[in-house]
């Protein structure tokens, strides 16, 4: 084609007009993404937990980003992470930044005490709460759009201590703790629990943070005669340290701990000084869905090592996939209409089992009693909440 | 209050001097550094905790390094002598990157520059080797001995023994030898010793190397009873801080009793009182001592020391 004026000008109009006309479509073909908070603890003393928050978040992400359609309409999600750190007020302070990132949910960091300390924040925003910490406390704090994705605190302890009692045969029992929230309300439940089988502990021990040294709590077990001993511990290297001591010190009677004390790092890390020691956990213990069969191997392919399915990866990857199913069905992310909509969730296969929610926002309503071996969690029996 | 019992009091002392002992070679290094350049060194417990991890790498099966997992499984001695040649070079590069630069600024910008390389230091550990906590074997193969209804830690033992050598040797190094000597005319006054021709930035190099091995000692040796992590020794660091007020911020005997004390007093306060006060009896040991005596145990007053 001969290039003079007129032609010229047609082409320049035409290639304006493709411009202006197409440009919407071509901007239209990369779909909004879906903002989703998380404030995990990075760094600090409880950093491996948030390591594993995401690391299970990322797994999520990684696969709904990538299946046809995405979450809904090629609308992928996008994290915006913010560190919790290892205080309250970092906690608050994060959650502050992430409010700021216009996110439609947030993941909450696992530990009761941030949850509790972010509670007059989370009150003013709308928006789904999605949270991992267990004190009973957690969704009593009138934060609308809080939902659990684990077991309560009332029925892991409640699980724990029938265990002790009536399966272990134990008369007296002693209890070591963490003085954060999550193990001051665990210990609690299960002074509580104790009291409806007309037993009280012979001793209920606190622990300061960060605590390297426990003989002196373990030299008190053990001088109060107690046959069965109740741990309530979040941390994983805590955990285990205590187990090794335990070990050491010769105090040769049952335990049985929360959940992080089948928490995969303080397994390992205990290593044979965790051997027949119980553990109440609200996931169900081994490949036994389709759903945790495909988690367990997609993070062992993806991370060279095996999740830690409670505490850790498991409840952020069905949090994700929660929301992203939501989401689908709904075709939409607004927060208020998800949150309408998680209340509502009923028998939602995930990780951790199944998932119903009730009115406070619990969603996780049985705990498993396990039995470690060679840092492998061997299902004992199931108990409901 | 729990009754009297010679075994459990047994296995406390045991454990209160052991930790103890690592509370006081700490602090060791707190009043060596103090001494030597008169500022408070706040990344001394990174000296606990950066050869705890290099260890780590060089003697577990399969350690996780920048993501990538590596397979050294070196022998036991090899990895000691090797993390005490890197953390030579640890002392003397902290001097000269911490310390040196700004030893003309007055004390504050120093503390602030010891601040600083501990956070990097922390932050650092768990870029390159994650937030699992790692465990080294100790010194024996087994965790426990028993001897009728006691049960000891050998690692214990081994560590109020490696302690005591420690200090055995110290004393020598101080009272015998000429570097000794040099150190501790450094410490006393500066000015004076470089005039009688001590070189007083080689000497204060050394003093930055010699606390760098007692952290790394105070590592090796507890890392096998409390885990190898980036916190490790931000806890022990703070309460051997407290040792080397108790006994007279300065002092070396005084690091050395004040380590000790805190240790066993915590212990059998947590046994006898209540585990949850722990970390606070170090505290109200620490007051008390000040107020009964504000330059601590074996500290100086002001006006004795001029």
């Amino acid at each position: 084609m001969k290039l003079d004026r007129k032609n010229f000008l047609a082409a320049t109009g035409a290639a304006a007009t493709t411009a202006v006309v197409g440009f919407p479509a071509i901007v239209g073909a990369a779909a909004e993404p879906i903002l989703l908070g998380s404030i995990p603890p990075i760094t600090g003393s409880n950093a491996l937990l948030g390591q594993q928050q995401h690391q299970g978040i990322a797994l999520a992400v990684e696969e709904i980003n990538a299946r046809p359609g995405k979450v809904y309409d090629d609308r992928p999600f996008t994290i915006v992470e913010e560190d919790a750190t290892n205080d309250n007020q970092s906690a608050v302070a994060a959650l502050n930044k992430l409010l700021g990132e216009n996110v439609v949910a947030i993941v909450c960091p696992v530990l009761s005490t941030q949850i509790q300390a972010m509670a007059p924040v989370m009150k003013t925003h709308e928006i789904p709460w999605m949270t991992g910490g267990t004190a009973v406390k957690n969704m009593q704090l009138g934060v609308p759009g809080a939902f659990r994705l684990r077991a309560s605190d009332a029925i892991t302890a409640a699980g724990m201590t029938n265990f002790a009692v009536k399966d272990l045969k134990g008369k007296k029992i002693a209890i070591l703790h963490a003085s954060d929230a999550f193990g001051v309300g665990g210990a609690d439940q299960v002074v509580e629990n104790l009291k409806k089988a007309n037993l009280t502990p012979v001793v209920n021990l606190q622990y300061p943070k960060d605590a390297k040294d426990y003989t002196a709590e373990i030299l008190k077990v053990k001088q109060a005669g107690a046959d069965v001993l109740i741990m309530y511990i979040q941390n994983p290297s805590d955990t285990a340290i205590i187990l090794k001591q335990i070990k050491s010190l010769g105090l040769g009677i049952p335990i049985v701990g929360s959940p992080s004390l089948a928490n995969q790092t303080a397994m390992e890390t205990a290593g044979k000084d965790a051997n027949g020691a119980y553990a109440a956990v609200d996931f169900i213990v081994g490949f036994n869905s389709n759903v945790a069969t495909h988690f367990l191997t997609a993070f062992y392919r993806k991370y060279h090592q095996l999740p830690d399915v409670g505490t850790g990866s498991g409840w952020v990857y069905d949090a994700v996939y929660m929301l992203a199913d939501t989401y689908k069905k709904q075709k939409s992310s607004d927060p208020k209409q998800t949150i309408a909509s998680l209340r509502g969730i009923k028998n939602w296969n995930g990780v951790l089992g199944t998932f119903s929610a009730d009115g406070e926002g619990n969603m996780i309503h049985s705990v498993s009693i396990g039995q470690i071996e060679d840092s492998k969690l061997h299902l004992v029996k199931k108990v409901n909440g | 209050m729990p009754q009297f019992d010679l075994v459990a009091n047994t296995q406390l002392l045991v454990s209160g001097l052991a930790i103890g002992s690592i509370y006081a070679l700490v602090a060791l290094g707190f009043v060596l550094i103090y001494n030597a350049v008169g500022v408070v060194n706040f990344a001394q417990g990174e000296f606990v905790m950066f050869p705890s991890y290099v260890a780590a790498t060089f003697l577990l099966p399969a350690v996780t390094v920048f993501g990538a997992v590596v397979h050294w499984q070196l022998p036991l001695v090899a990895v000691y002598l090797l993390v005490i040649v890197v953390m030579v070079g640890f002392g003397l590069l902290f001097n000269r990157i911490a310390y040196y630069p700004l030893r003309d600024r007055g004390w504050l910008p120093v503390v602030i520059s010891t601040i600083g390389v501990s956070i990097f230091l922390r932050n650092a550990a768990q870029l390159v080797w994650g937030s699992q906590p790692l465990v080294i074997p100790g010194l024996f193969p087994v965790d426990t001995v028993t001897v009728g209804p006691l049960h000891i830690r050998p690692q214990d033992l081994a560590i109020i023994g490696v302690t005591s050598l420690l200090i055995a040797f110290q004393y020598v190094l101080f009272e015998r030898t000429t570097l000794g000597k040099q150190m501790r005319a450094t410490a006393q006054d500066r000015a004076t010793a470089r005039l009688i021709g001590v070189r007083v930035g080689r000497i204060v190099a050394i003093t930055f190397v010699y606390s760098a091995l007692l952290g790394t000692i105070s590592g090796l040796l507890v890392a096998p009873l409390f885990t190898v992590t980036k916190e490790m020794g931000a806890l022990i660091a703070l309460k051997a801080f407290a040792a080397s007020i108790v006994g007279g911020f300065g002092s070396i005997p005084g690091a050395i009793v004040g380590g000790l004390a805190i240790g066993v007093v915590e212990t059998f306060g947590g046994f006898y009182i209540s585990s949850a006060y722990t970390d606070a009896i170090a505290f109200v040991i620490l007051i008390a001592v000040l107020l009964v005596k504000p330059s601590g145990l074996f500290g100086e007053r002001v006006a004795e020391k001029a």
